[in-house]
């Protein structure tokens, strides 16, 4: 078992398969090589933080597990943020693990659309989902801790006649402590850097922390290894270069933000890389209620819906935030945002996420910064203002007494019969305080190497070891949580590879 | 931030809570990007009161009550990138201030202990 964080000297190791990013796509993939008797090394930009090594406070979350403070917006017509992961398990160490199957129609849109996915592809992807379910501990939130956050909302929407369910989330016993967002201290979520990741290194595998990687490798048109500098985790400073060769195949599991950018800062060569970069958007709507709420005691998030994912295109959540984000995220200063403040026990928040249809692009920056743009589209914008309206009708049948829809230009709060507001809001995204959770595309994997970064197998069109197994293939929209989806593709991906 | 987060019966305001200690922190620890960022917010923020309430003085040089309506009115800016700017030094002064252990206790949640920032290294 060998763990090598940041280092000042240069170091250099040689294994049969390089894993780029030990995240949901990254982990899955590395320990389904590991169990197939390779040789892997999981190298990670960001270190390793165990249970203990968490932050308490969102200021700690920042500094110590997004990556790049959270400073990563997506550039269009408004600035949104990308919200993601850079320490070992990546963005399921910040997630709330929720965990949704892959929806048929997906599958449907992905062979119609590009080609791929067609024939037994659906139904293995549906197997190891089954399979994942089972070692991650797959299962619905003890009543006790789901909170009153979400009962409520689940009180809401059955008043007001539509689907909702509470989360299947990857757990083992949520205790309800509220903290998903900052990394779950009583280890009762399944992140990958307490599950795969350990079973890479018991396997004889290597993880190396704190190394983010600058490019891959490549001779002629086959991926060697991969290279770049050790970043130090609380300086920031570079360390020594290190250099893993594969002798078998670079899997690029980085992310969307930084899988297209690392293959063109190595000179791959295809006009769609980069390309294809999608989103579920998100914003939220308080509601006000009479009595407390305490959204900080029970799951972070807990409830859902997908009534509204296939028309017009958006899924709604429950998600509890302390008051370290809430104080900015309310309107106001001075003394009148200190009253709003002092509500904070009696508001719920409830979300949405857009299964957005506008597309944009991320690609490598100046300095080797990851550049997204994205604007957003009408329609998404009215799916956006129709979601806000849903959550805020909700909000009311479950007795709230006044929503807080935090839209430029409107009233702070509004009343039940105020709702025409929001029904009516700006069509501007500049007016709406959103960020971007789940993202898409970048390598998308299709058919036609024309139309494509990579295939059906994640492996890079035109050449050899070189596979993409993270979210940047996936060339569509989900409209569900992708975690799921990006897992059993890792693992896909690699039984294909290791039966080639 | 003083101004964003003030002292009331209720709460304890932001410079209660510690926030030189924790800008202090915040310039060692952040990266260069966000802390560019919040300089600049904060630099509009001071400089634009002619914007919001017609007085050609920076922000500290107005009186509290006149600050604060400059600061409401600025971060109602219908200029995105201005209200934006603001937007971000609200955020890191909120990071101090809602962590505070009165803070959170008047908001029926536990102190919270310090973040360890510790990593696993070998």
């Amino acid at each position: 078992m060998t763990h090598t964080s940041f280092r000042e000297d240069a170091f250099t190791l040689d294994v049969d398969y390089i894993v780029v990013g030990s995240g949901a796509g990254g982990a899955t993939a590395a320990s389904a090589l590991a169990r197939g008797g390779a040789h892997v090394a999981v190298v990670e930009a960001g270190p390793w933080r165990d249970p203990e090594h968490y932050p308490h406070s969102m200021y700690g979350a920042m500094r110590d597990l997004f990556d790049d403070w959270g400073a990563g917006v997506a550039q269009g017509r408004a600035l949104w943020p990308i919200v993601q992961s850079s320490c070992v398990g990546g963005t399921t160490v910040i997630n709330c693990a929720i965990c949704v199957r892959t929806p048929a129609d997906i599958f449907d849109q992905w062979e119609r659309e590009h080609g791929v996915a067609g024939g037994s592809f659906r139904d293995t992807m549906w197997k190891h989902q089954d399979a994942l379910e089972t070692e991650l501990s797959a299962e619905l939130p003890p009543p006790e801790s789901l909170g009153r956050n979400s009962e409520l909302a689940l009180i809401g929407a059955k008043a007001l006649g539509y689907e909702s369910h509470v989360m299947t989330r990857y757990t083992k016993r949520c205790a309800g402590s509220g903290q998903c967002l900052q990394g779950c201290r009583s280890e009762r979520k399944q992140s990958l850097n307490l599950q795969f990741i350990p079973e890479v290194l018991a396997k004889g595998g290597h993880v190396l922390s704190c190394a983010p990687v600058h490019r891959v490798l490549l001779e002629g048109r086959r991926a060697v290894g991969v290279t770049g500098r050790f970043r130090h985790p609380q300086t920031h400073k570079k360390g020594g270069t290190f250099t893993v060769r594969a002798r078998k195949a670079v899997l690029v599991a980085a992310s969307v933000t930084h899988t297209a950018p690392i293959l063109e800062r190595s000179g791959v060569k295809n006009p769609m890389l980069g390309l294809g970069f999608r989103a579920h958007p998100g914003t939220g709507v308080f509601g006000i209620y009479d009595d407390v709420v305490d959204m900080n005691k029970g799951a972070t998030q807990g409830w859902a819906s997908m009534a509204y994912r296939d028309d017009p295109g958006f899924k709604l959540e429950t998600l509890s935030i302390p008051p370290e984000m809430l104080s900015s995220r309310l309107s106001g200063v001075g003394q009148e945002l200190m009253r709003r403040i002092g509500e904070y026990r009696h508001i719920a928040m409830w979300v949405l996420a857009v299964r957005a249809e506008s597309v944009g692009t991320v690609h490598n920056g100046l300095f080797d910064r990851s550049v997204v743009k994205y604007g957003f589209n009408e329609a998404d914008m009215l799916r956006l203002r129709k979601g806000m309206g849903v959550i805020a009708r909700t909000h009311f049948a479950a007795g709230a007494k006044k929503v807080v829809p935090g839209i430029f230009g409107l009233p702070y709060e509004l009343t039940a019969d105020q709702l025409s507001l929001i029904d009516e809001g700006p069509l501007d995204p500049r007016a709406y305080i959103a960020i971007l959770s789940h993202l898409f595309g970048g390598c998308v994997m299709g058919k036609d190497p024309a139309r494509s970064v990579c295939d059906e197998s994640g492996r890079v069109h035109g050449y050899e070891g070189l596979l993409v197994a993270d979210a940047s293939v996936i060339p569509t929209n989900l409209g569900v949580n992708p975690q799921h989806t990006i897992m059993a593709l890792a693992r896909t991906f690699v039984d294909r590879l290791l039966e080639a | 931030m003083v101004t964003l987060y003030p002292r009331t019966e209720a709460f304890p305001g932001l410079e209660d809570t510690g926030i030189d200690e924790f800008l202090v922190r915040f310039r060692r620890e952040s990266t260069f990007l966000i802390y560019v960022g919040v300089l600049l917010g904060t630099f509009l923020f001071h400089w634009s009161t002619l914007l919001t309430v017609y007085i050609p003085l920076p922000a500290f040089m107005l009186p509290a009550g006149l600050r604060e309506k400059h600061a409401s009115r600025v971060l109602g800016s219908r200029i995105y990138l201005l209200r934006q700017a603001v937007f971000l030094v609200k955020l890191v002064a909120g990071m101090c201030w809602g962590a505070d252990a009165r803070v959170r206790e008047k908001l029926g949640l536990p102190p919270q202990p310090a973040d360890p920032g510790t990593w696993r290294q070998s």
